[in-house]
């Protein structure tokens, strides 16, 4: 698991972006800031960690074109200021952080996106987390209903015991966008297993089947692709209180990776993937056998979704044969299928039949 | 084809006008009510223009269209200029009178006519409406203008007229109108905008007439002016008399039968161009006739000899008979710059690149190929480039895929000068307009409708070869643009980011400024050429400056080459570094060798030239280390240069030998014959057929 920096080691850390670039102007070179390549090609599996990181290629921005020199120059502005965060106790949004920079002149952003990526350039560099900078994330974190118990301190600074099953109310317990230790402790469960699941459709579906309760476990809202603090509390409780996890998506192209995501690391987060995937996470449908096996209604692929399949055909996160299986057998169907759609059978076909059938295969229930 | 006139004139007797007019409307120009109207326009404007250049006057047309009745689709036109007016006495012949006009008989470039000139309008009005066209008419030397309204007779054929008069003819501001023309008519007509309108069509007469101020008042009411951008009329231009390459039988008939001559070798001489003593007797032998025979008295056999002696189906000593080009003075181009100026003033745009190749000769016919690009601004990126097509300074406006000049455009690859066009072929698509004009003595239509040009290869090539030449010249001008923008984000690079960096990161890390010198050679890494052309309003000149810094680690030596409007009159002054020409409109430094760190500017003004004459200056280099800015000099490009300028330079002494002084014993017969040389018409005027625009297929 990562180790989280003090602010000095934070501070320092960015210094050394700073000087990299300050040496090589006095050394009469374009000034420089080195990157790992943030591609599919540059991502390997990590043995002693279980994940997939960056691998060994570099990208050098160099200032050589106007829009790399901008870059540089926007990191600069960005050091200083989280530096005067750190000192001055403060955080702020990536949001608030891109309208800041309309003050930067020339080193302002040019998009939220600019100023995302960049917040995520210098995490790489740094080894720091952009909890460390002072920054927050915009995105929605996830829901979780289940008897399982955490304490969550408050703005108050108070420790705030909740049960998830018993305190909350029917869209469940709101995960933050901080879930450390310093925010977030767990303290007990009576559960299995965790089953995170893409829409907020059938997560209520379940919720209102009472599948929860009956199945002993918890659930969890991933709202679509996962923010870094859904992908992280997962990994928490499956690490501290030793929970199997079983993720529940449709079945396209695009589940795919969320699930990549949630179980080998993010391309986009390969820095930090020990410290927000959960290797140990199980796809549980809608997988492409699925499709056939119960029939059900399906759509055609669209041009995209064909791309999407043959890039993770190339894909090393998904260079295992079950997973060539799924892919191939789907471009071969040409279909994809919805969870909904298991609807066709009833609502109460999904928590009767299909879940318990799925979770049988896996020893779960 | 004999010319409509002709056709019209041996028709007379057995058929009635209107009949004929039915008949014939399509070619005429009257075959729909939308037609109708631009005809009319056309027409008048057409008379107008002719007048005004014969006069020596900058014309002022004012064309007014309202709808009168419009469950009837009755339209009122009123075409008025301020050409020299028509002398009471001759407004019956102008407008009633077919066969009226001295355009049919000298071969020269002219606007010619659409079917039969202004008459057909009157005629047409008459048809349609029953009423006479109305006539307002001042010369300089009388005080009042001449009123008269002309008919036509139907029943007797014959023009007719009533009500006329005279008036004191007061403009707007009260003043007595000096001389000039109006014609007020009413017809059966649709107004319609688009493409192939009267707007579209004054929009395309004022762009190669950039002398001619117009005005059009459309029937809502709106007024659309476009102004006249030079001061300068287009050159006289002068008769010639036709060439035997470009005769046909009808013609030649007719050129012996009315001919006085007692000899066919002074005919020959005499009523030819390029045809001197020498090719006289060998024509006459080719054609195995004997040079006494008296050209009135040939016969049928005989004349066909003589046309194939022409044409080289007859030898002369196993060889065809060789002749001389017609002179081609008798051509008047509208001159790059007017074409640029006339695009410019009509079509928002960026960049205008205009041509006017030297003048050509195709099957005894001078000819010569203006075009022109304008490119950028607001004209739409995805649909086709707008084709305008001219013959002899007229627009054409229908039939624009069968015509010879959209067939050249159509030839080129645009897409490797950077416009779209599907497979490489068809007319291209993207934000330009092409212009091509072709100017000759005998303009060849697929058709009496006159709106497309007949094929011919020679005219193709030279046409397509212009468009070959502007299509390097936009493709220059967007790499051109790509590498300015480049350029100018390389120095915000160094100017502003990396100084902001530099500051910033020894802010950060609490150390000096570090010196930036090394960084900017290492990013720079080239040599960067920047120019400005501007005009300058004090010294009315345009101010032009070549930059050149050398941003890399060693010393660097090159020859600069700029364009310069050398052509259209420009004068270089102010240039302190000197240089030599090196061809025309291309004038060429050699630099002292640059060292690293160091720039150098080249800097002169051009005069004799107005804003906006001159606006873009191509930067060329020779040398082995790339220039940012500038482009690399093409040799090809020199090369076009310097043969258009051989070219031109044999043309005109070519134009002097047309010109020779016959001196040998057939002089006699000049003298007995009272034939004197100093003639410039043809003592046989040519049937209207092959004289003007109204060539082609006889």
């Amino acid at each position: 698991m990562a180790v989280r920096m003090s602010a000095e080691e934070t501070k320092s850390a960015m210094q050394t972006v700073v000087s990299e670039m300050y040496d090589k102007i006095v050394k009469g070179e374009p000034p420089t800031m080195t990157l790992p390549v943030r591609t599919k090609n540059n991502i390997g599996f990590d043995r002693k960690l279980g994940v997939y990181k960056y691998g060994k290629k570099k990208s050098i921005r160099d200032a050589t074109s106007l829009g790399s020199a901008k870059q540089l120059l926007r990191a600069l502005h960005v050091i200083e200021f989280i530096e005067d965060m750190i000192d001055s106790g403060k955080s702020s949004t990536l949001r608030e952080m891109y309208y800041i920079s309309e003050s930067w002149g020339l080193g302002k952003f040019g998009s939220q996106n600019e100023s995302n990526n960049l917040a995520e350039d210098l995490e790489i560099v740094t080894k720091c987390l952009r909890e460390d900078f002072k920054l927050r994330p915009e995105e929605d974190g996830a829901r979780i209903i289940g008897n399982l118990t955490l304490q969550e301190r408050n703005r108050r600074g108070e420790w705030m015991r909740i049960n998830a099953r018993d305190d909350v109310g029917d869209s469940g317990y709101g995960v933050p966008y901080n879930v450390e230790l310093e925010k977030i402790e767990f303290l007990e469960h009576d559960i299995n297993f965790l089953m995170a699941i893409e829409t907020g459709g059938m997560f209520d579906r379940l919720v209102e089947n009472g599948f929860d309760e009956d199945y002993k476990c918890g659930l969890l809202h991933l709202k679509g692709q996962p923010a870094r603090s859904t992908r992280r509390i997962i990994k928490r409780m499956s690490e501290e209180w030793d929970l199997p996890v079983v993720v529940f998506l449709d079945g396209d192209p695009w589940s795919f990776r969320i699930f990549a995501s949630i179980a080998y690391g993010a391309i986009k987060t390969a820095h930090i993937s020990e410290y927000l995937a959960t290797p140990s996470a199980t796809y549980l449908g809608i997988t492409s056998d699925d499709i056939v096996a119960y029939d059900l209604p399906s759509d055609d692929l669209s041009k995209k979704d064909i791309e999407a399949l043959n890039a993770e055909l190339s894909d090393p996160r998904f260079a295992d044969s079950w997973w060539q299986d799924q892919i191939n057998m789907m471009l071969e169907l040409n279909k994809k299928a919805e969870q909904q759609s298991l609807a066709k059978y009833g609502l109460d076909f999904v928590t009767d039949t299909y879940l318990p059938e799925k979770l049988a295969e896996l020893g779960l229930a | 084809m004999s010319g409509i006139a002709q056709k019209l004139a041996s028709n007379q007797k057995q058929v009635a006008i209107s009949e004929f007019f039915e008949k014939n409307k399509h070619f005429l120009g009257f075959d729909s009510p939308v037609r109708s109207l631009i005809t009319a326009v056309k027409e008048a404007v057409d008379n107008s223009l002719d007048a005004c250049e014969e006069a020596r006057i900058l014309p002022s047309i004012k064309v007014k269209v309202s709808k009168i009745d419009t469950k009837k689709d009755i339209i009122e036109l009123v075409v008025e200029d301020n050409g020299p007016g028509i002398p009471q006495k001759s407004i019956e012949k102008v407008f009633g009178q077919l066969l009226f006009g001295s355009r049919f008989h000298a071969i020269r470039q002219s606007r010619g006519q659409q079917g039969i000139g202004i008459t057909g309008v009157v005629m047409y009005s008459q048809l349609t409406t029953g009423k006479p066209t109305h006539v307002k008419s001042k010369i300089a030397t009388e005080s009042t203008a001449a009123v008269v309204d002309i008919g036509l007779d139907t029943r007797k054929n014959k023009a007719t007229k009533s009500n006329s008069g005279r008036e004191i003819w007061l403009l707007d501001d009260g003043e007595m109108k000096k001389h000039g023309l109006e014609v007020t008519t009413r017809m059966k007509a649709k107004y319609q905008k688009g493409r192939q309108s009267v707007w579209q069509y004054l929009r395309m007469t004022s762009i190669v007439n950039p002398h001619a101020e117009i005005t059009f008042t459309d029937p809502d009411g709106e007024t659309h002016h476009w102004p006249r951008v030079t001061e300068r009329l287009p050159g006289k231009v002068e008769s010639i008399k036709p060439h035997p390459h470009g005769i046909e039988l009808g013609q030649l008939q007719r050129m012996l039968t009315e001919s006085t001559d007692s000899r066919l070798s002074v005919f020959l001489r005499t009523n030819f161009s390029g045809v001197s003593t020498r090719a006289a007797k060998e024509l006459c032998s080719a054609a195995e006739l004997d040079v006494k025979v008296k050209p009135k008295q040939m016969n049928p056999d005989q004349i066909r000899a003589l046309l194939e002696s022409f044409q080289g189906e007859r030898m002369f000593n196993g060889k065809p008979v060789k002749l001389l080009n017609p002179p081609t003075n008798c051509l008047s181009p509208i001159e790059e710059m007017l074409i640029k100026k006339g695009l410019s003033k009509t079509i928002d745009s960026r960049y205008a690149i205009t041509m006017t190749r030297a003048p050509n000769v195709s099957q005894g016919n001078p000819y010569q190929v203006e075009v022109g690009l304008i490119f950028g601004g607001n004209m739409a990126a995805d649909k086709p480039v707008e084709v305008l097509r001219f013959a002899n300074r007229v627009p054409l406006m229908y039939q624009q895929g069968g015509c010879l000049l959209t067939k050249a455009i159509e030839s080129v690859d645009w897409r490797q000068y950077g416009l779209d066009q599907a497979g490489g072929k068809g007319v291209p698509k993207g934000p330009a307009a092409i212009l091509v004009h072709l100017a000759s003595t005998n303009v060849q239509f697929t058709s009496e409708a006159k709106e497309a040009l007949a094929d011919n290869a020679e005219v193709m090539e030279e046409v397509r070869k212009a468009m070959l030449e502007m299509g390097r010249g936009l493709r220059k001008h967007l790499e051109k643009k790509k590498k300015m923008a480049k350029t100018k984000e390389k120095f915000e690079l160094i100017n502003d980011i990396l100084p902001a960096i530099a500051a910033k990161s020894a802010q950060i890390l609490e150390k000096p400024i570090p010196n930036l010198a090394g960084s900017i050679t290492k990013i720079m890494s080239a040599v960067i050429c920047e120019s400005t052309t501007e005009w300058n309003k004090e010294t009315k000149s345009v101010d032009v400056a070549i930059k050149i810094y050398n941003y890399t680690a060693r010393s660097r030596a090159y020859t600069i080459l700029a364009t310069w409007p050398e052509k259209s009159g420009g004068l270089m002054t102010n240039n302190e570094h000197g240089g030599r020409k090196e061809a025309t409109g291309v004038w060429a430094w050699k630099l002292e060798t640059l060292q690293p760190g160091e720039n150098i500017t080249i800097s002169y003004s051009l005069q004799g030239l107005e804003k906006g004459d001159w606006t873009e200056t191509d930067v060329f280099f020779r040398g082995s280390q790339e220039i940012i800015g500038a482009m690399k000099m093409d040799e090809k490009y020199l090369e076009e240069i310097r043969n258009q300028e051989k070219i031109m330079n044999e043309l005109n002494s070519s134009n002097d030998i047309g010109d020779e002084k016959i001196n040998d014993e057939e002089n006699v017969d000049q003298t007995v014959e009272a034939m004197p040389e100093s003639i410039p018409e043809p003592a046989i005027k040519p049937p209207s057929g092959q004289s003007t625009l109204f060539g082609g297929e006889q």
